[in-house]
């Protein structure tokens, strides 16, 4: 069941028609499950099983590390999971490369259930916290429930289970969750439907981030290189953070607050601040579960870079076994380092810069680098990307742009009305004090949530599926 | 251990934080309010260790354990292993 279809709308009708009926506590952990399940069969029963037993297996072996938590112990939980997430994430891609021939018996048939990376961190989290004996008890059902929530089984967000295991237990909705809830499921379909599908697809045949990056016969000039990581950094956005805002919304109608993934990543004035805006709850747990214990394992300065930049190659890896997913990560954790440097430079020469400069500089820096990022790990391999940056360097191929300005123009104005409306946004904050402007936002709301169910329908006709399913 | 916290404190001040000039007590919200990036919180923890002279398994905490000097002397305490 697609998330943008109408008959998911309707689903998340009934589950919650069923759940009001209903008192918090085992009934609607139950009927939740019982939901969550019947949602991910919708995609394919193998899918289930593979995730039936996983839950299983991470529950026993939950507690078995409660019961005695040694490293021994925790290292064995985690090597079942590195092997589950082999086993069915990395070797399906592998054995359809290209390159690889005959596959022969079993794994010829694996297969890669949807989400199996978001809902295996979020069993190694739990696994981490019982190895931190952190108080956590949950029933076979309540585990079962955190791994399937079917809002965030598909591509997270990556949720932990001390922050959702009370709200599962006790969460009843009052009209302000439900309120928000449904604001954060029309902002989502908006940005998805309507944004990232224009930028992606196109507003014309022929146009379009998807189209730009595949013309490799034709080849790309400086400017058409620039346009199309605008383009795809935005269209990601759009998408993921479009995602994020559905399913966050979805969890809310239920009372339940799950964990931001998207914070205006693109005003971020550093790298470091960039990370905790972007893709949050999982760049959070590999901040917390691969980087602050492998950057202190030892005291050496070299080894905490070596740390950062490992631990962001394996975000890059995460994504999928190719290369320049590792080398986005890479990219990214030298990125990382090269800023800690400024900033150290920084304080031993004392340099003073105005806030404004510095600002400035920061998020222009910070922009470029992801933009120019993006290419790297939008690019169909890394021939095309080498291809492409030798097109930013050559400064005399400026001068020609092949991409339809059709598609130039557009993805410049949703760029910068995307600045705008943060912009505007910030300016409404500081005005919320002023009960005029208040009232006027009240009264300005419903058409604007018009024009955008209105751009949403029209947009609907577009087939469009959410870019972090494949991961 | 109160001359240990005034230490962190005023390293915290003046080697880490994001944005100079912010006061810093050992109360402060340092994690949660985005005041130290990861990098910085890994120079905590090493801190941490030689100011109590404790060795902290890094696998049992999480920089919720850390986000104030306070809490972090406590985690320490709680889950550190004195040295020889």
């Amino acid at each position: 069941m697609n998330i943008l279809s109408l008959s998911y709308l309707l689903f998340v009708l009934i589950v919650w028609l069923l759940a009001r009926a209903l008192r918090p506590g085992k009934g609607r952990q139950w009927l939740l499950l019982a939901a969550s399940y019947g949602f991910y069969a919708t995609w394919s029963l193998k899918f289930l099983a593979i995730l039936v037993a996983s839950s299983l297996a991470n529950y026993a072996l939950g507690i078995y590390l409660r019961r005695r938590p040694t490293a021994g112990r925790l290292w064995t939980a985690i090597a079942f999971n590195l092997l589950l997430l082999a086993t069915f994430k990395y070797l399906p891609a592998w054995t359809t490369h290209e390159g690889v021939g005959n596959v022969p018996g079993l794994l010829a048939h694996l297969i890669m259930p949807i989400g199996v990376s978001f809902w295996t961190f979020e069993a190694l989290s739990y696994l981490f916290d019982v190895y931190r004996e952190e108080d956590l008890d949950p029933s076979l059902t309540e585990f079962c429930l955190y791994l399937a929530f079917w809002p965030t089984v598909l591509s997270g967000p990556v949720c932990r289970l001390p922050e959702l295991l009370p709200q599962l237990r006790s969460a009843e909705p009052v009209w302000n969750d439900i309120a928000e809830g449904t604001r954060r499921i029309v902002l989502g379909f908006f940005m998805k439907t309507v944004l990232s599908q224009i930028l992606g697809a196109g507003l014309r045949p022929g146009e379009g981030v998807d189209f730009g990056f595949n013309q490799i016969a034709r080849g790309w000039s400086g400017f058409d290189v620039w346009i199309l990581a605008l383009g795809f950094g935005f269209q990601m956005y759009f998408d993921f953070a479009g995602y994020s805002n559905i399913v966050i919304g979805t969890a809310r109608l239920f009372g339940i607050q799950l964990r931001e993934n998207f914070r205006d990543p693109f005003l971020s004035t550093t790298p470091a601040e960039f990370w905790t805006r972007w893709h949050m709850s999982l760049s959070f747990w590999i901040r917390d579960y691969v980087f602050l214990p492998l950057a202190t394992w030892r005291p050496q300065v070299w080894w905490r870079h070596f740390a950062l930049v490992l631990s962001m190659m394996l975000f890059g890896f995460w994504h999928g076994a190719d290369s320049t997913y590792i080398i986005w990560g890479a990219s990214q954790g030298l990125f990382l380092m090269a800023h800690r440097q400024f900033q150290q430079f920084q304080r031993r020469t004392n340099l003073q810069l105005p806030a404004s400069v510095l600002n400035f500089g920061g998020w222009a820096i910070t922009f470029t680098f992801m933009l120019l990022s993006w290419v790297i790990f939008r690019a169909n391999d890394l021939h095309q990307a080498v291809a492409m940056f030798r097109a930013l360097i050559h400064l005399g191929g400026y001068r020609q742009v092949t991409l339809p300005w059709n598609f130039v123009r557009t993805t410049i104005l949703i760029a910068g009305l995307y600045f705008a409306v943060a912009g505007l946004r910030k300016l409404a904050e500081n005005m919320k004090r002023n009960t005029v402007m208040a009232r006027l936002g009240w009264a300005l709301s419903p058409a604007m949530y018009a024009t955008a169910m209105l751009l949403i329908v029209l947009m609907s006709i577009h087939k469009s599926v959410f870019v972090y399913l494949q991961f | 251990m109160t001359e240990a916290i005034q230490e962190m404190t005023d390293y915290i001040a003046r080697e880490l934080v994001r944005r100079p000039g912010v006061e810093i007590t050992p109360e402060t919200p340092l994690v949660s309010s985005g005041l130290v990036d990861s990098f910085a919180l890994v120079e905590i923890f090493v801190k941490l260790e030689k100011l109590t002279n404790r060795r902290i398994p890094a696998a049992k905490i999480q920089p919720k354990d850390m986000d104030t000097v306070s809490l972090m002397f406590a985690t320490a305490e709680k889950i550190g292993k004195l040295r020889q």
